[in-house]
């Protein structure tokens, strides 16, 4: 009896322990900008407007691009919540309207980090949503700071 | 020569066109499509139909130029083939300033919040079927011509569409008659989930020539000249109340038609949709149309005309939704009809 119960704890260990990782919540978010156009710093709701596609041009004049991380990604799941306030699948659907309206460009979607940093530092205006700074992009502090 | 003020806009478009050009190296060009199949019982008959194939193309020519169509492919009998192809949208959007942009081409007409949202997307719609409001024809759902349109300005998130277009009875070619129709919208979204507009629509109806925007396959010529103004408000609003995210629409077209000989009639639509969101993926909803004539309608065929609808929407994720939905509709010139229809609709 003592062996069904040692066993049914270290079930319930191992799905509890496993199940940690899965909470996208927990993950840092950093903001990276092309050195064109983006800010330094943004406030967070300047941030949240511009990632919803609401402002086409920054104060320069050169096009807002955005760049995300695929929904089906811990990070893009992650900026899904903390940035859009919507689920995965909410934040699809509200691309694929506002691009169906004909009101914004649709984001560029990336499976990695590495990608999305890289299209970032090689097109004027963009900006993107990572875990971690980059060395080829510029940080953008959200209200003095650098992680969401 | 002279030079007219259209011969002006004219080239100055081309030269707007023509500067674009030589970037055109960083376009990206995404093709997007839609479709439903749907099911439905009325009259004690189970039939099968085919809804719209809807292809959708954006392309991003250059930094402020970007182009948008929309092509449907949907059930003619006027077709030899039984299927007609119809152009939607062009249009070609040059934002010169900040969110400021000018479009030419044909449009969904900018005057209300389904019709400017939702175009041919059934997987987007909250109901299986257009309101009655764009079904019976009330309103005028293209327009070929140019716009200037502004979007989220302000703390209001102020947008704004101003257009000049060939008008009622008019192809996409040529203007019918010397008249052009306008539109002047506006509408504001002070909080995310909540919009509020407001339009109005003018055009000279000339005498003889055919309505284009009247539904159900009927094509009504003016008997006389009219002049049209459309009024619209419309309040769109999604929120939580006890936990439960609510979707309400609702919207409210009056139509004065004035002729020399009749004055002015008028013709009234509305619609109010409300969906409660159960879970991510489950929503009942129920929707009720009212579309009124006065007596003497010179415009549009005076059928008075009721409906309510009781759906179920469950969407399986932002590409798939299905739809199982009641409607009693009742007319002036019609006994009752009661159906109940299932849908699916994809995007792809």
């Amino acid at each position: 009896m003592v062996c069904v119960y040692r066993f049914v704890f270290a079930l319930f260990f191992i799905l509890a322990y496993g199940r940690a990782p899965a909470h996208a919540q927990d993950l840092n978010l950093v903001v990276i900008g092309n050195g064109k156009g983006v800010p330094a710093d943004m406030k967070l709701a300047q941030l949240k407007s511009t990632l919803k596609g609401e402002k086409l041009r920054w104060p320069d004049g050169s096009k807002v691009v955005i760049a995300l991380l695929k929904t089906t990604t811990p990070i893009g799941q992650n900026t899904s919540k903390k940035i859009y306030n919507m689920s995965a699948n909410e934040l699809n659907k509200y691309w694929l309207a506002l691009v169906f309206q004909g009101k914004a460009d649709a984001p560029n979607f990336f499976n990695s980090e590495a990608e999305l940093a890289e299209f970032v530092s090689q097109t004027s205006g963009a900006i993107g949503v990572v875990n971690q700074p980059t060395a080829s992009n510029k940080t953008i502090t959200i209200d003095g700071k650098r992680y969401l | 020569m002279k030079i007219t003020s259209y011969s002006l806009t004219a080239l100055l478009l081309l030269g707007l066109l023509l500067g674009a050009a030589p970037r055109a190296a960083a376009q990206r060009t995404q093709i997007r499509g839609f479709v439903d199949a749907l099911a439905y019982y009325q009259n004690g008959r189970v039939n099968f139909g085919l809804g719209e194939q809807d292809l959708f193309i954006t392309s991003e020519i250059n930094e402020r130029l970007s182009f948008l169509g929309e092509t449907v492919f949907k059930f003619s009998l006027a077709s030899p083939t039984d299927f007609s192809i119809s152009v939607e949208r062009i249009i070609l959007k040059y934002n010169y300033a900040g969110n400021h942009s000018v479009l030419l081409g044909k449009h969904h007409t900018p005057i209300n919040y389904w019709n400017d949202t939702y175009h041919h997307g059934r997987v987007f719609f909250p109901t299986i079927d257009r309101p009655l409001l764009f079904g019976l024809g009330i309103i005028p759902l293209h327009t070929t011509g140019v716009s200037l349109q502004g979007q989220n300005l302000g703390r209001l998130r102020f947008g704004y569409d101003a257009m000049v277009g060939n008008g009622i009875g008019s192809g996409d070619v040529v203007d019918n008659n010397p008249f052009k129709s306008v539109t002047l919208a506006m509408h504001v979204k002070p909080t995310d989930g909540l919009r509020l507009g407001v339009s109005l629509y003018h055009d000279n109806v000339s005498k003889g020539n055919a309505a284009h925007n009247h539904g159900s396959g009927i094509m009504p010529v003016a008997l006389t000249r009219v002049s049209q103004d459309i009024m619209t408000a419309s309040l769109f609003c999604t929120d939580s109340v006890f936990s439960k995210k609510v979707e309400l629409l609702v919207e409210s077209s009056m139509v004065n038609s004035n002729s020399d000989s009749l004055g002015v009639q008028r013709a009234v639509a509305t619609y109010a949709y409300v969906g409660l969101r159960l879970t991510d993926k489950f929503i009942p909803y129920i929707r009720v149309d009212d579309v009124r004539f006065t007596n003497q309608e010179v415009y549009f065929v005076p059928n008075n005309t009721q409906s309510f609808i009781g759906g179920l929407r469950y969407e399986l994720n932002y590409l798939a939704v299905v739809k199982l939905e009641y409607q009693r509709a009742t007319s002036h010139t019609h006994a009752a009809t009661d159906r109940v229809t299932f849908q699916i609709a994809v995007g792809f």
